[in-house]
């Protein structure tokens, strides 16, 4: 059976260095072009297309890019994510609106009080398994939008408005209906995000994760460090989703906890588990479809949620790899016995 | 403040039983089916949720009662009762059951990895709770008084009132019935073999498919009950109350030692007074929080329960 | 003879009310092959779980090149210088066979996770010479034609010696074997039989639990065997075959005699 995902890293690793180079620009290139290739037809009922392509479509890339970390590559259920995306977004709306610092200082900061979120949550919640990590991290994210909405010092159910853009970068200005820049800074984050998981994977790091989601009781007897690779991928996982907080700051202006509900951690897991758990590629694509697609046909976008929960039940019991499954294939021996 | 509570320490206890009751039969729900196969039931919260709206269809719709209607009393008050009761439970048993056959049973028998059934059952309360979001168009429905919320006496000071009376009286019934069940019956015994050692149980002739089909069943049998007394005690309901409740009742099992029915009942009380007491001092707005906070520190420091297995153990 | 590596010393574990493992006291010395045989249920393969740390004994001691082991986190028993396999084998079944041993070698590593994030030299040597180290164990185990193939599609045999390849990755003192032989047929027992030798004579010391008698009496140095989680008794292979209680222990005991 052809199968999409093998035949592009076949032709990736024929590829010698410098046709390599070529095709990431390319790839770059035709990403980068995106917002000057849409039509009006590509419009939603609710914006048009330039901006849901930063909103929701490069947002849902990156979170799920991060969540990818934690589910695909170290098998461990997080439905708390949503908590990261409101931690960075809240550092961006207080420091933006009570500091005089900027977005792009804001940024390191926000990632930073994610990653700490993702540490205090981590150490106790990473000692349970499955099932059980899951409802803890479901509460995490209750707690911290619940917070959020009861603490009126960091603007309870009003959230926090007026929220600054970013400054002016090499002469080009954030303003808001300026969607193209957005989106050509956000396709930075997550060309980022992209080359520090590919980094990851094919060292140390990415066995033990690899390790740990097969069978973490072997890997840890085989002297993997289990605990705290699964930190790592909590806290890697979280200073993605609060970049993305920050960014998505800096682009709405206003913030309030319903921005930050479950249902947020849900969409991106659905996208994760639609594209297929741990194959970046497949993620990407995964968070594309569902983040364009129901804001298109209006038909979907009012029963969005119920499409997303049925998308989950579909996806595990037909093709529980998603559309572009994680790498199955061996790589080809000559010469060596290759059918049983 | 603290005088205050003293004074309102007795209502605030019934109050407090009632609702932990309405936790013990969720808290069932989620435990038989955690006991046999080692598995969150997600969707059983959602499971609770339409028990409460089965309730109001039968009194609405079955009894024709309206917001002017006045309150039964008597023998047609007990039999009103009792269908509602019957009625909850019914859809929520079937509902359970169905649940299971689509959302779980290919996954089992396929015996795919361990997110899979988890990531299906999410997507399965999702799928329930829009569906009945899109039905109700996003509103609250509130359920036609059906009695009159009578005093019944006083009880060191505590207001006896006639539905915490009934939740109490009747949760305790039925978890003494779900007891006998599972200890006597044939198919209690199945299940309880399951629960123990899948494998000698399939080995001595359980007929597996039938007893999760079993055990769903009377899961979601409590679950419905739990929903009918919710409606009796709150008299209102919505699409999205599943989430709440079920994660309190979740973490009540958890308290109590998850896979155990007694643990469940423990547990379910205890969370009850708890959030009662809590939500006295801290303001009911913070009710969903002391929950997981009760729920984080019983899984960190004694994930065993009070009772019940290691979760964190290693089955090596 | 030779110094020992491994202690157990009256170790007791109890599960509730249940003894597993019932004041068991043993020595392995190093370089020999020690075979541990008892008749099923008889808590072999408990030994291992507490000497590797999988459960925490109830009462005695373990102490592994001098130095008490219990109560240590169990990958740093590993990285201390334990490995094993086991009994129902637990590959990593979507990773090639050479990925399974690369992760078990990647116990000694320095480099970690931000290394390796930002392409340091000592990650990137590393990984090349772990590379080789795992091809070598494959080839020293003789399944080296497999490094490439996924360890989930493996024949059942290669599995099984890729676990001792893979525990092999991980550099240790003292190799643990769960029923190494289980399912092989004479054939490939008598090939098993070999290679556990030639990884005693690379210098490893191997625990070895096995069913069949004739693999163990032929292989081992040493037996110790225990029934009902005790010791019944520790001797040459050519002694233990005649120790009146053992040959009790596995063809019961007459009922005449008590």
């Amino acid at each position: 059976m052809f199968n999409l995902r093998d035949w592009g890293a076949d032709v990736w690793e024929r590829s010698s260095r410098p046709i390599r180079v070529l095709i990431a620009l390319g790839a770059i290139a035709i990403a980068a072009s995106l917002p000057l290739l849409g039509g009006t037809f590509l419009n939603t009922p609710v914006a048009d297309y330039g901006s849901v392509l930063v909103f929701p479509v490069a947002i849902f890339v990156i979170m799920a890019l991060g969540l990818n970390i934690v589910i695909g590559k170290s098998g461990l259920l997080d439905l708390g994510y949503v908590a990261f995306f409101a931690i960075g977004a809240y550092t961006m709306g207080l420091l933006g609106t009570k500091t005089g610092l900027n977005s792009w200082e804001i940024l390191p900061i926000g990632i930073a009080m994610a990653m700490f979120a993702g540490l205090i949550l981590g150490v106790p919640a990473l000692r349970l398994r499955g099932d059980y990590l899951a409802i803890i991290t479901l509460g995490f994210g209750e707690i911290v939008r619940i917070t959020a909405l009861n603490l009126n010092s960091i603007g309870g159910a009003n959230g926090i408005v007026g929220i600054p853009t970013p400054p002016t970068v090499f002469g080009l200005e954030y303003t808001f209906d300026n969607h193209r820049l957005y989106f050509w800074t956000f396709l930075i984050i997550i060309l980022l995000t992209i080359w520090m998981i590919r980094r990851l994977s094919v060292r140390r790091a990415g066995r033990a994760w690899e390790s740990i989601r097969q069978d973490e009781d072997a890997a840890e007897l085989m002297g993997v460090p289990t605990f705290r690779y699964k930190i790592w991928a909590f806290v890697l996982g979280a200073s993605v989703g609060g970049a993305a907080g920050v960014l998505y700051a800096s682009k709405t202006l206003f913030i309030s906890p319903d921005n930050f509900t479950l249902q947020v951690s849900i969409l991106i897991l659905a996208c994760v588990v639609f594209g297929g758990m741990g194959n970046i590629w497949g993620v990407i694509l995964g968070a594309i479809i569902l983040g364009y697609l129901p804001d298109r046909i209006r038909f979907i976008s009012d029963a969005r949620l119920l499409v997303f929960g049925a998308v989950l039940v579909l996806m595990m019991n037909l093709r529980p790899d998603g559309i572009l499954p994680r790498k199955k294939r061996e790589k080809a021996l000559p010469g060596k016995n290759q059918n049983e | 403040m603290l005088a205050n509570f003293q004074n309102q320490f007795a209502s605030l206890t019934v109050g407090g039983l009632s609702l932990g009751f309405i936790y013990v039969l969720i808290a069932l729900g989620y435990t038989m089916v955690y006991g046999v196969l080692r598995m969150i039931n997600f969707a059983n919260s959602e499971i609770f949720m339409y028990g409460t709206f089965a309730s109001i269809v039968v009194i609405r719709d079955v009894f024709k009662f309206t917001q002017q209607s006045e309150p039964a009393t008597g023998f047609r008050l007990i039999y009103i009762l009792l269908f509602c009761l019957i009625g909850s439970m019914l859809m929520a048993g079937i509902l359970s059951v169905f649940l299971e056959l689509v959302a779980y049973r290919r996954l089992r028998n396929k015996g795919s990895n361990k997110l899979a059934p988890l990531i299906s059952a999410i997507g399965m309360s999702i799928v329930l709770a829009e569906f009945m979001r899109i039905l109700t168009d996003s509103r609250y429905v509130g359920s036609p008084r059906v009695m009159e919320k009578k005093v019944l006496g006083n009880f060191f000071g505590a207001e006896l009132r006639l539905d915490n009376v009934i939740i109490v009286v009747a949760g305790l019934v039925l978890f003494i019935g779900l007891s006998q069940f599972v200890d006597k019956t044939r198919l209690g015994k199945a299940i309880r073999a399951v629960s123990m050692n899948e494998d000698a149980a399939k080995l001595m002739g359980v007929n597996l498919n039938f007893v999760v089909s079993g055990t769903f069943l009377v899961g979601g049998l409590m679950t419905g009950a739990a929903g009918f007394f919710y409606i009796l005690k709150y008299e209102n309901t919505s699409f999205n109350i599943g989430f709440e409740l079920g994660i309190a009742a979740f973490t009540a099992a958890i308290l109590g030692g998850i896979g155990n029915i007694k643990g469940a009942f423990y547990g379910g009380i205890a969370l009850g007074l708890l959030e009662t007491y809590a939500s006295f001092f801290l303001g009911t707005q913070w009710k969903a929080v002391t929950v997981f906070l009760v729920l984080v520190v019983v899984l960190y420091f004694r994930p065993n329960g009070v009772f019940g297995e290691a979760i964190t153990q290693t089955r090596a | 003879m030779s110094e020992s590596i491994l202690k157990l010393d009256n170790v007791t574990m109890q599960f509730g009310g249940v003894v597993a493992l019932n004041d068991v006291t043993f020595e392995v010395r190093k370089q020999e092959i020690l075979g541990l045989i008892g008749p099923n249920g008889a808590g072999k393969t408990t030994v291992f779980n507490v000497i590797t740390g999988v459960y925490q004994i109830t009462k005695g001691s373990i102490t592994f090149n001098g130095k008490s082991i219990s109560g240590i986190k169990r990958y740093r028993i590993t990285k201390g210088g334990i490995a094993r396999t086991f009994q129902n084998i637990r590959l990593w079944g979507d990773m090639t066979a050479l990925e399974n041993v690369i992760t078990a070698t990647d116990t000694h590593k320095k480099s970690g996770l931000l290394s390796g994030l930002f392409g340091l030299p000592v990650s990137r040597k590393e990984e090349r010479r772990d590379k080789v180290r795992a091809q070598e164990l494959l080839d020293f185990i003789g399944i080296g034609e497999y490094a490439d193939r996924l360890a989930k599609n493996l024949p059942y045999g290669v599995q099984r010696r890729l676990e001792i390849a893979r525990a092999l990755g991980t550099n240790p003192k003292l190799l643990l074997l769960d029923e190494p032989a289980a399912g092989f047929n004479p054939a490939e027992k008598v090939e098993l039989a070999k290679t556990i030798r030639k990884i005693r004579d690379a210098g490893y010391t191997v625990l070895l639990i096995e069913h069949d008698m004739s693999l163990v009496m032929g292989v081992s140095d040493r037996v110790v065997v225990i029934d009902f989680g005790q010791k019944i008794a520790d001797d040459l292979p050519a002694k233990v075959q005649n120790d009146k209680r053992v040959i009790e222990a596995y063809l019961g005991v007459p009922d005449d005699a008590s």
